[in-house]
Parts: C-alpha cells; structure tokens; sequence
C-alpha cells in the first residue's frame, strides 16, 4: 500500500536561481532520507513557483519492510570465556543491539569464529517516520546565499511562512525554522490571496490552480509559451524566442500572463541588438519579429497579474520609452565621436592590473595577429585590432556590456571604417560558447586568436591559471575558441607558435618563466582537446594522435584524427595496432642505427627489412607532407602482411646479441617512422 | 496626488503603524541608509521602527538639470521595521494602496535586488519592487551593519519618490511634477541641480576635500579612543570606554568622509586603484563607530529592549 507525499514550503519571492538551486538539493536530500529509511516511493517531482517550493512523492510505501539481520560482534575468544560463557564484551555488544545473552550465538567467518545476534527491527509506519525525517531534509536546502529575518533565529533563502506537509489526506507535522507544517496554503498573491486546505497530496497541483497558481513548471511554461506566441501572432509577428527569457519570466510569476505592448517606431532606426538589450536586460521582455525579420515596434510582458491589462501596458510603455530615449542619446552622442579617435583612451582602460590597460592589449594583439593572416591583410588587420576594443569608451557599451563588439561594428560602418575591418569588431568576440557562431572572415579569425592567446598567456604568465571550477578569466573557453576557429574556422593556428608569439609580445611585463609558462599552456590546451574532441573518435585514438603531433597545426592534429578514425574502419587496424604495438615495446630499448641486411638470419626478418626499405621514403614523405592518409594506407597494405609473418615465425630475443639486436634495430626504425604518424602503442588492443 | 501630498500620505500611513516620524539627517548622506535611525538602530537586540524623508545625494549622477530621469539629489521615503515582522510585504502593498495604487489592477514585482554598501560595511538580502515595469522601492533584510550581524533583523523599504511622483501624476520629466499645487518640481530643483552638477564636475575643490577627508577621518580615531593597534583576527582597539566616546560626532565625521568621497569620485580625482583604498578607509573608520555604538548601547542595558519588555 501506498500513498503521496507532499511538501510545500510557503517563501516570500525566491530569486529564480536560488529556487532552482534549493529544489534541487530538496529533491536530493528527499531520496537520500526516504532510502535511508528504507522506504519505497515512486517518482519524486520538484514543484515551484517564486513564492513555493514543493516537492511531490509518488508511491511512498505505507511502512517501512522489517529487517532481519545478522550483526557480528566480538571475535569468539573476547565474547565467550572458558566455559563458554558470554563475557562482558558479549553481554554489552547484545545489549547495544537489544538483544538477549541467550541469542548470542557463534558464527564462522572467514576472519574467523565471532559472537553475532540476529537484529530483528519491526519497520515503522511511515506517518511516523516522517515528522523526524522531512524537517532533517528541509535543513539540508541549500541556496546560493542565505539570509535570515525578523527576529534572525533561522536561515533559508528568503523568510519562509508556511509549511505544508500531507501523506496521502494525512497531515505530517514536521517542523522547520520555528513553523509547524500543517494542510494550510495560500493561492496566487494578487489573485487569490486566501488560504485554503488541501484535501490530499495528489489534489495539490489541481487545487492551486484554481488558486490561479500553476505549481508545474511544464505546465507553467507551456502555458506562458502559447501565451506568448498568441500575442506575438496577434501583433502581425513571431515570437523573438530567448531560452535565457523564459527561464526567468517562468520563475518570476505564479500564473503567467502576457501583456502586449509598444514604442514610437522612430526608435527602431536604432541598431536591432540594442532595442532587443534594452528590453530583455533591462525589462525582461520579448521582442517580436515580422515574418520577414524585421523587429516590430512592440514587446511582450510575461506579468503576474493582468486585471487591468490597458494600466499595466500604459506603465510598461512608459518606462520602455525613458529606456529606449536613453539609449537613443548614447548613441547620437557616441557618433558624434570620430570612432577611430577613441582608440587612445584605452590606455585609460584597465585590463589586469599586472598585464597593463586595453591599450597595451590592443598593441600585442595586432602585431600578433598579424603573423596569423596573409600578409596582403596586414593593413586591415592593424585597423581592426586598434578598432576592435574602441567601443569600450562609449556610452551604450558603459550601460549594455553585452552589446560590446556589435556596437563597435555599427559605429565603425557609420563614419565609413571599411566594411571588413567592420566585421572583424563583431567577430572577434566569437565564439562566446561552445555552440556559438565563430567569425567567418580571415581578419576577426586572426583577430580573435591572437585576443584569447594573450589573455592565455598573460593571465598564465601572472598565475592566474584556472584550478577546479574556478576559471574566472574564462580561460578553458578562450582556448576551445581557439581550437574551434582553428578546426572549423577560416584560418589554422599553430598553437605552439602563437603561443610563444604572444610570450614574447609582452614586453615590459614580468611573466613568469617562458619555457615553463608555455609548457604549462600547451599541456592546458592538450587537456582540453582531449575533452573536445571526443564526439569526433575514441579517447585511445585522439591520444594516439595528440602524442604524435608536434604541438603546432591543429589543423595537423585534424589530419592525423581523420587518417587514424579512417584506418580504424578497415580490417588491418586490429594487427597493425597490435604489431607496432608489440615493435614500439620491443624496440624501446633497442641500440640505435640500421639494422645490417647480412645479420638477417630468417626470411620473414629479411622480408620485412625489405618490404620496409622499399615503402619508408614514400611514407617518410607523405607523413612529412601532412598527407597520413596515405601513409597510413601504405602501411596498411604493404607492411601489415610482412609485420605479421615476422611476428609469427620470429623470435626476437634469441641468445646470439648480434643477430637479437640486429632485429631491434629494423623494429626500432619501423617503430619511429610510423610513431611520427600516431603513437600506435597508446591504443587500446 | 501632488509630491507633498505623496510624503504626507506616507508619514501618516506609517504613523499609523507604529513607527516614529523622524526628520531628514542633517549632513550630505547618499542614501537613507546613512541615516544614523537606520545606520546605527540596525545594531543590536532594541527594536526599532521609524520613517522618514532622507533627500540624497549622488553627485555623479547629476546632468546639470538635463535629463528627465537623472538627478544629483533626489527624495527616498525611508522605513525601517526591527525587528521585521512577518507581514512586511503586506504593509508595503497596503502602503502602495494608501498612495492610490492598487496592486490587484497592476503588474507588481519583487525582483532579487542583493544590497551593499561596501563603505558601511552593510548588505542585506531582498528585492527591488517593480510597479509596471518600474523600479520603485528596494525592500531589504539587513544582515550586516558596519561589519556586525544584524539580530534581529531590520527590514528596510526605501521608496523612490520621484520616480512613484511621477508614475502616479503620469509626467516622463521629473521637472514636471507638481510639488505642491501651482509649484513645479522644476522650479525648486532645476537651478540646483546645474549648480551642484557645475560644482560635483567642475569645481569642488579637490584639495579641500581631500584634506577633509584625512581630517575628519582622523578625528573618528580621536573620538573614539581606536588605536592603531589591532588584536587578535585585527580586532580594532578602543582606549576610551565605551561611554566616553563621542559615537555621535564620530559617525558624523565618517558620513562627512563618504561624502567627500563621492565629491571627489565625481571630480574624477580618484583613480581605480585608489577608489578601493579609499573605499577601505571609510569601512574602517564606519565600523569603528558600529563598535562603539553598540558597546556604548551594551553599557547603557539597551534602553528600548527594556522599555520593549516594560510594554508586553
């Protein structure tokens, strides 16, 4: 038999992450007690909205099982003395476990013979479990900071009011910061302020509907999603969608309303990306687009309440307007500026205290991005790199840090800078993540490379390298950014190069250690391509690559993946893995030199050696040339056969020193030709 | 409803709920908070519920009369309520009903809004409330006042009254409102604000302000017997005992310091590394007096807790 668990806790308006973060160590905590208590439930939902966290057991058994268990206590020659009698020792372990001395029995283990008793517990009915146990979990919610009220006895995200607790139509009264929980809850604040009883668990999400909450997160979203499209469609438009929006317009209302509103179209001359800030950053609204994408001159309000929907949108415009009017005088006054002469004021921009200003940044970064692009754009790119950071000094990118780069791009086109250079100010802020957008044109590729190598560099230089979660120069993503503009961007790095490139631009600052700063770096980048490229092939097969690569191309490292994944698809991968396997481990230790043709002794040797002599100028070259498709291919079908007879029928390490080592030397030398293809003894068999 | 009208509709409205009627502090404070009935009554265990009008000064705010949303000084409606009670929100909303603004035919929102003052020492945990869209108040539970734990906790509401003015009288420049009938806003304040935006930017004198810094700053220590030495965990030192420190005077000096600060921030007189250093200097000395009035209050046998406990 069982029956629903309902926990809700009563909170003044809980931040939206902090609801996240606190349902989530409830719903932990929740499973964590009832298992430990050997209780039996089903599926356990997190429910919420800004003023309640709830959470709902399904199934939760009536009682818990009995128990029988066997319990060991002293080893035999403590727990019986010389008559066999129980000793003390035996008396105090069977009392502990409330047993008599007449059940202590003996027991063989295969430590031995010990005292045990069998522990019979009668399981206890679940009602009574709970009152203990839901306000131990309780205590375990954890929020992101917490704070405390009135009188300052108890600590919780925000003040909290109520507490309901109900196993099936029973109420649990389990007690947490000073309240007792009861079957008592409160509706929507505006809508349905009254309390009201709630019968039973599962009547608890219908219940607060009618109060006109909708306690389901899906339930909530959906509707505020439908909501929203609704409107967007009744404008003429579509829905502007904003994953980062609806999260937090779902934890800002307990019913989700939408109220339509809008601007003085003279505002949509502003660029698209600030009109969309202003009313996202600023007021958490949505824009909506015409079918053929341009903005209209209207937003979408998620609100809580919506009695009076015409007041509501009259005060939302109004505000929207003073924004958009702000907005609209930064960027009159911001054009009034010569763009190319604010370039000097990033001296005055602090980049870290110990690495300089923006300006001293903007130098290095040119002269390095210059060594990463043809020469023919050295000019554009000089531009661009003293152009990229200049709308730090302007008044919009003051008041929306998040327009940086698009504005810059914007002013840049409006006083006639060339369209490229343009461009390159957008883009080399790209990407910001790992799904975003990289910069398409050579120019903000070499851009954003030589801007991520020194901020890698100069922060590893100082000692701020990331450890564990901390990474607060985002340094882990300047360097997959680095890698993703190389692989599938417009441009190849040679990260070995760059890297030391950039060392060597910070002239006048006192970085640590060259060798080992960049030695650090380089395995800082190894890590994360070991990370990154695991959707592309196996980890044995990416650190077979990585340990043949020189640290430079990663386009080269690209290659080496590709040829290995190929060759991993054909049926000689299996032997030649597990031949050059066997030669790279033999061969270790092998004296240097060629091995002399008289010394062979058997065919299969003999026929190796030959087979090896004949294909390794092609492969040599082909491997020099980057081309290891082919010089695995030639590999695979003119040595694979020879590799393995030879590991057949000879047997290397015969007595006579001459003929053994003779045989190490032809291993060692095929060993290092295909080992500066991939290393071959780092895959797994 | 008229600005005046507005401010009389809130000290009644909250005189009618027990809390003392104050008048505004008088030295250049940034924000109610500054106010010793809210600095100094947030410390320790005596309750304390009061209400008043702090005009506050930002003078890197001022636009020399200029901008229809920016001011150097502008209006809060302060109210603190120690320790909070359990309706608090609901004497907000019923304080936004007395100013004719029903919250059922609005949109009203209370949006995480943490609070710090790092010259004080202070932070809180709360919301800025939003009336349509609109950022009226900041609704804060104390929990640090110049580097003490706040027990109990003081509730803070901070009411912008310009901005609530002008929603309620439906003007988009501030200079529009009717203070009182006939009399614009404009006409008290637009002269103001372009000479004290002329003064903040461009001619306060740097060195002046400087020195009265490190004076009155200085003359904190005096006060209150704090030494330079520092015990154990740079626990501050006092000479003096609790009851022969000016605490008073002393947190005079300190508001007087936070404002130069600012005079001299506006002034572009202060450069990055510098701000925080000047920042620190402020916390110190803020704390020192936190210290001392609660000391001072501890020597006393916190007057009000025993009227409290005379009155239940």
């Amino acid at each position: 038999m069982s029956r629903d668990l309902l926990i809700e806790i009563g909170v003044e308006e809980l931040p939206a992450s902090f609801l996240a973060k606190g349902l989530e160590t409830l719903r932990e905590a929740a499973i964590a007690a009832l298992d430990a208590a050997r209780l039996e439930h089903g599926e356990v939902k997190p429910l919420g909205t800004p003023r309640r966290m709830a959470l709902l057991v399904e199934g939760l058994a009536e009682r818990q099982p009995d128990r029988r268990e066997r319990v060991l206590g002293p080893p035999a020659n403590v727990a019986f003395d010389a008559e066999g009698k129980p000793t003390r020792a035996a008396l105090g372990f069977a009392q502990k476990n409330g047993a008599d001395a007449s059940a202590i029995t003996r027991v063989e283990t295969e430590k031995g013979v010990y005292a045990a008793v069998e522990v019979h517990e009668v399981g206890r009915p679940t009602q009574e479990v709970l009152r203990d146990l839901l306000g131990d979990v309780c205590r375990r919610i954890a929020f992101q900071k917490s704070m405390r009220w009135g009188e300052g006895d108890h600590a919780f995200g925000r003040p909290v009011h109520w507490l309901v607790g109900l196993y099936g139509d029973e109420v649990v009264p389990f007690e947490f910061v000073g309240l007792t929980a009861g079957r008592t809850s409160r509706g929507h604040r505006f809508l349905a302020p009254a309390e009201f009883e709630i019968p039973r668990a599962d009547a608890y999400v219908d219940r607060l509907r009618e109060a006109r909450v909708l306690v389901s997160f899906d339930e909530r979203r959906e509707a505020m999603v439908a909501a929203l499209e609704k409107a967007a469609k009744d404008l003429g438009g579509k829905l502007v969608v904003d994953e980062f929006l609806l999260g937090e317009c779902l934890s800002l209302v307990e019913y989700p309303f939408v109220v339509p509103g809008g601007f003085h179209e003279r505002y949509l001359a502003l660029p698209d990306e600030v009109v969309v800030s202003v009313m996202r950053d600023h007021q958490r609204y949505f824009a909506v687009r015409r079918e053929s994408g341009e903005l209209l001159p209207a937003y979408l309000n998620v609100v809580n309440t919506a009695e009076a929907p015409e007041i509501i949108r009259k005060g939302n415009d109004r505000v929207l307007r003073a924004r958009l009017e702000d907005a609209r005088f930064f960027v009159e006054e911001d054009l009034k500026v010569d763009f190319r002469s604010r370039v000097p004021r990033l001296d005055g921009i602090v980049f870290q205290a110990k690495l300089g200003s923006i300006g001293d940044k903007v130098r290095r970064v040119r002269a390095l991005a210059e060594t990463l692009a043809p020469a023919d754009l050295a000019a554009k790119i000089g531009e661009a790199a003293a152009l990229a950071k200049a709308d730090l000094t302007t008044l919009i990118v003051g008041e929306f840090p998040e327009l940086q780069g698009a504005m810059g791009r914007h002013y840049a086109l409006a006083q006639g800078v060339d369209p490229d250079v343009a461009d390159a100010i957008v883009e080399h802020y790209r990407p910001q993540g790992a799904d975003d957008e990289l910069p398409r044109g050579v120019i903000g590729a070499a851009l954003a490379v030589a801007d991520r190598a020194d901020t890698l560099v100069g922060c590893f230089g100082i000692g701020l390298v990331p450890t564990g979660s901390a990474d607060p120069f985002a340094l882990r993503r300047a360097a997959l950014g680095v890698v993703r503009i190389a692989l599938e961007g417009p441009i190849d790095v040679d990260v070995r190069r760059t890297l030391a490139a950039a060392y060597d631009g910070y002239q006048g600052v006192a970085l640590a250690d060259r060798a080992e700063t960049l030695a650090k770096l380089e395995e800082f980048f190894v890590a994360r391509l070991r990370v990154m490229l695991r959707d592309r092939a196996p980890a044995d097969v990416i650190d077979a690559c990585l340990g043949a690569w020189d640290r430079g191309s990663l386009r080269d490292l690209e290659k080496r993946l590709v040829a290995l994944s190929r060759l991993r698809e054909t049926p000689a991968y299996e032997s030649l893995s597990v031949a050059f396997k066997r030669a790279f481990n033999i061969a270790k230790d092998a004296p240097a030199g060629e091995p002399e043709p008289g010394l062979f002794a058997e065919e299969a040797e003999r026929a190796l050696a030959e087979a090896f002599a004949r294909e390794r100028p092609e492969i040599e070259k082909a491997t020099a040339a980057a081309d290891y498709d082919r010089a695995l291919t030639l590999v695979a079908e003119n040595l694979r056969g020879p590799i393995d007879t030879f590991f057949e029928k000879v047997f290397v390490m015969v007595d006579d020193a001459k003929v053994r080592e003779n045989r190490l030397k032809l291993l060692r030398a095929i060993a290092e030709t295909v080992t500066r293809i991939a290393h071959f003894h780092l895959l797994s068999a | 409803m008229n600005f005046q009208s507005l401010i009389l509709t809130l000290e009644r409205f909250w005189a009618e709920r027990g809390c003392l009627i104050v008048q505004p502090y008088d030295s250049e404070v940034g924000a109610g908070t500054f106010n010793p009935n809210t600095f100094l009554r947030a410390i320790g265990p005596e309750p304390w519920n009061v209400a008043y009008v702090e005009p506050s000064r930002r003078p890197t705010d001022g636009r020399y009369g200029d901008n229809p949303n920016r001011l150097q000084q502008f209006h809060q409606y302060q109210v603190i309520l120690k320790p909070s009670p359990a309706n608090i929100q609901e004497l907000y909303l019923e304080s936004l009903r007395a100013i004719g603004t029903d919250p059922s035919k609005h949109d009203i929102r209370f949006i995480e809004d943490d609070w710090e003052s790092p010259t004080l020492g202070a932070w809180g945990l709360g919301w800025q409330v939003w009336l349509d869209g609109l950022e009226i108040s900041q609704f804060t539970y104390f929990q640090q006042c110049g580097g003490i734990d706040c027990k109990p906790i003081s509730g803070e509401l901070t009411y912008g009254l310009e901005r609530i003015a002008m929603y309620l009288q439906d003007v988009d420049d501030v200079y529009d409102l009717e203070w009182a009938p006939g009399v614009r806003y404009g006409e008290i304040f637009k002269r103001a604000e372009w000479e004290w935006s002329t003064y903040n930017f461009e001619r306060a004198d740097v060195e002046l302000h400087q020195t009265l810094f490190d004076r009155y700053e200085k003359q904190v220590s005096e006060l209150l017997g704090l030494s330079e030495k520092r015990g154990k965990g740079g626990a501050l030192v006092f000479e003096k005992e609790p009851l022969e420190r000016l605490v008073l005077p002393a947190y005079d000096c300190v508001v007087k310091c936070s404002h130069y600060f600012n005079i001299l921030d506006a002034r572009g007189a202060i450069s990055v590394t510098e701000r925080q250093r000047f920042i620190g200097r402020v916390r110190l000395i803020a704390r020192a007096v936190a210290e001392s009035w609660y000391a001072q209050r501890e020597a006393l046998g916190f007057p009000l807790l025993q009227n409290a406990r005379a009155a239940e």
